[in-house]
């Protein structure tokens, strides 16, 4: 019996591995929620509505209004082309493009996003002669557009094919049948992928390092002038020396942290997986 | 755009052209231009790393790759920049990362495909998609100001102390900002990727394989060691594409990896990877003559290492799938 007893022992042993390496996988998402809000709570409570205020002042206002106008833009540039990229996918998913737009748009999720921003500096912020906000929110486009186009071609691909029989049965073109039927009957998935392309998208630094350029000590007034984003003004923050810095980045972090949650949660709650 | 719109107005009630307009797909004109322009993008992008790292091609060759000099002159004709720090760093901070990765994604994906009660599963899976999504600044912040210190104290420090011998840990951790302290933290980054797609493997092995491991008698283990056996093209191709994910980070790497031109096999020294490299110095680089086509060509270096990654890592993945499908 002692064969038994070894096997059982091996096994006794793998169950106590594997829970021990998944508990060190998830630990590290909870010790970061707790230090960022035992790190920045008293820095928002003690500043109180001053936080709301410039940086000169001791808030971060600007970078949150300069966040939240970045992502407004970048939808607003991003959107309409992704969705017509996700339901072409979705329409031709056997046709050599349709393979093709699957694959570069899988590839777009997982480039390097600092390479997106310094192309759109190329591009946008050398030949204007300066830093803007309209450049930053078309990198983050670019950004936004691969995640909004997968879960379009997902959330469209659910629909049961009957009705796409019964519409085309009716006679309809097949725009209307895409764009009247189909895309009305898939909208919850859609709007699924457009708000993870925007939780997304406001947490990210590295395309707007060169782009965005950073506004904190007023509010931002054109697109054509530089903005700030509060992932921006942590980044530069911690790599500056001084404490009172320090204690603002984790502030500034909360807040970041706020803004994913109230996003994220409610979507990830409403659906069973989430691709990111 | 008046103009334009009553002549569709026209064209679509004029009932010849109506026939002709729906043999073109008014459906394909609407989206294709949508699916070119992104194509046409991605390719623009290529063309301007390309364009602009040319210069350095032309100047130092594809020495620019190799050699480890980083001289930044105010004379022009002093100034060499080699790159190869930052490759290594790359590879050497992403190879960390997936080292890490590679035992936590897998026991991840065992323990919630085989082994909690639904609702907690549904949890695990949650927390994992978060940490996916995190933005990567908080990482950093956290990573900078918590994991290293702690890294420095209670693992690199006794490690140095008692097993320098060894000349992976030969290096004096003398700051914490390290190769080490950046791949872990790109592990921790990286690893709910590699879950979500080992995960999803995992639980779509056929039902009927592990009902016949379990009718021979195994036990857990044995029947998992089997299992994983099968689903081993979906964990090289999920670590594959973690690899390209850990490649790709900058902010959260360059807050802790230390920023220096160093080539180093020891764990504990600080260095540089491509992409902290461009965040670091591109702001500075049109001071000098020669720097900017540099950077670029280590753009274009992280730009072809993550086409080539994911290109392998979707392939694998995809003919995997396919294979299981039938």
């Amino acid at each position: 019996m002692s064969g038994y007893k070894l096997r059982k022992g091996k096994e006794i042993f793998f169950i106590l591995a594997i829970s021990i390496l998944t508990l060190a996988g998830i630990l590290p998402l909870f010790h970061i929620i707790a230090t960022v809000f035992i790190n920045g709570l008293p820095v928002i409570l003690e500043k109180g509505f001053i936080f709301t205020g410039t940086l000169g002042e001791g808030g971060i206002g600007p970078a949150i209004a300069g966040t939240f106008i970045l992502v407004f833009l970048s939808s607003l540039i991003g959107l309409p082309i992704a969705l017509l990229v996700g339901i072409y996918a979705y329409e031709y998913p056997d046709s050599k493009i349709g393979k093709a737009t699957k694959t570069l748009l899988q590839i777009m999720l997982e480039f390097p996003t600092i390479l997106v921003g310094v192309f759109a500096m190329s591009i946008i912020v050398i030949p204007m002669g300066t830093y803007s906000a309209f450049a930053g929110a078309f990198a983050l486009a670019i950004i936004l557009m691969p995640y909004v186009a997968v879960y379009t071609q997902e959330a469209m691909r659910q629909i049961p094919f009957t009705y796409r029989e019964a519409s085309f049965g009716l006679g309809l073109s097949r725009i209307k049948v895409i764009f009247k039927i189909l895309v009305p009957l898939a909208k919850r998935g859609i709007l699924t992928g457009v708000l993870i392309g925007m939780a997304k998208v406001a947490g990210e630094t590295a395309p707007l390092l060169f782009t965005a350029g950073g506004l904190y000590q007023s509010y931002p007034s054109s697109i054509a002038k530089p903005v700030g984003a509060v992932p921006l003004l942590i980044y530069t923050l911690v790599q500056s020396p001084s404490k009172a810095d320090h204690a603002m980045a984790w502030g500034a972090s909360l807040v970041l942290l706020l803004i994913f949650l109230l996003i994220f949660i409610p979507v990830r709650l409403s659906l069973r997986e989430v691709k990111l | 755009m008046p103009g334009i719109k009553a002549f569709l107005h026209s064209l679509f009630f004029c009932c010849n052209l109506k026939k002709i307009i729906r043999r073109i797909d008014a459906f394909k004109l609407l989206t294709l231009p949508a699916v070119i322009f992104v194509f046409l993008l991605f390719a623009w992008m290529l063309g301007i790393y390309f364009y602009n790292a040319l210069p350095a091609f032309i100047r130092e060759g594809l020495a620019v790759y190799f050699e480890n000099v980083w001289q930044a002159a105010e004379e022009a004709g002093k100034e060499y920049y080699g790159l190869a720090s930052a490759i290594w760093g790359t590879l050497y901070t992403s190879l960390i990362a997936v080292t890490i990765a590679l035992p936590i994604s897998i026991a991840y994906s065992i323990f919630v495909v085989d082994y909690v009660p639904k609702k907690m599963k549904n949890i695990l899976i949650i927390v994992s998609d978060m940490m996916a999504g995190l933005p990567t600044i908080i990482y950093g912040i956290w990573g900078a100001f918590i994991l290293v210190p702690f890294l420095q104290k209670y693992v690199m420090t006794p490690l140095y102390k008692h097993l320098s011998f060894i000349p992976l840990f030969s290096s004096p951790p003398l700051t914490g900002y390290s190769y080490f302290s950046a791949g872990v933290l790109l592990g921790i980054m990286v690893t709910p990727f590699a879950s979500a797609i080992i995960r999803e493997a995992y639980q779509m092995i056929p039902f009927t394989y592990r009902e016949a491991i379990s009718s021979l008698g195994s036990t857990r283990y044995e029947a998992t060691k089997v299992l994983l056996g099968y689903i081993k093209p979906a964990i090289f191709s999920g670590l594959i594409l973690a690899f390209g994910r850990a490649v790709g980070e900058t902010v959260a790497v360059s807050l802790v990896i230390g920023n220096t031109f160093n080539l180093s096999l020891g764990l504990f020294s600080p260095g540089y990877t491509i992409s902290s490299l461009i965040a670091n110095q591109f702001g500075n680089a049109f001071i000098y003559k020669h720097m900017l086509p540099v950077l670029y060509a280590g753009g274009l270096a992280l730009f072809i290492i993550g086409l080539i990654i994911n290109v392998a890592g979707l392939y694998l993945l995809k003919r995997w799938e396919e294979n299981v499908r039938i």
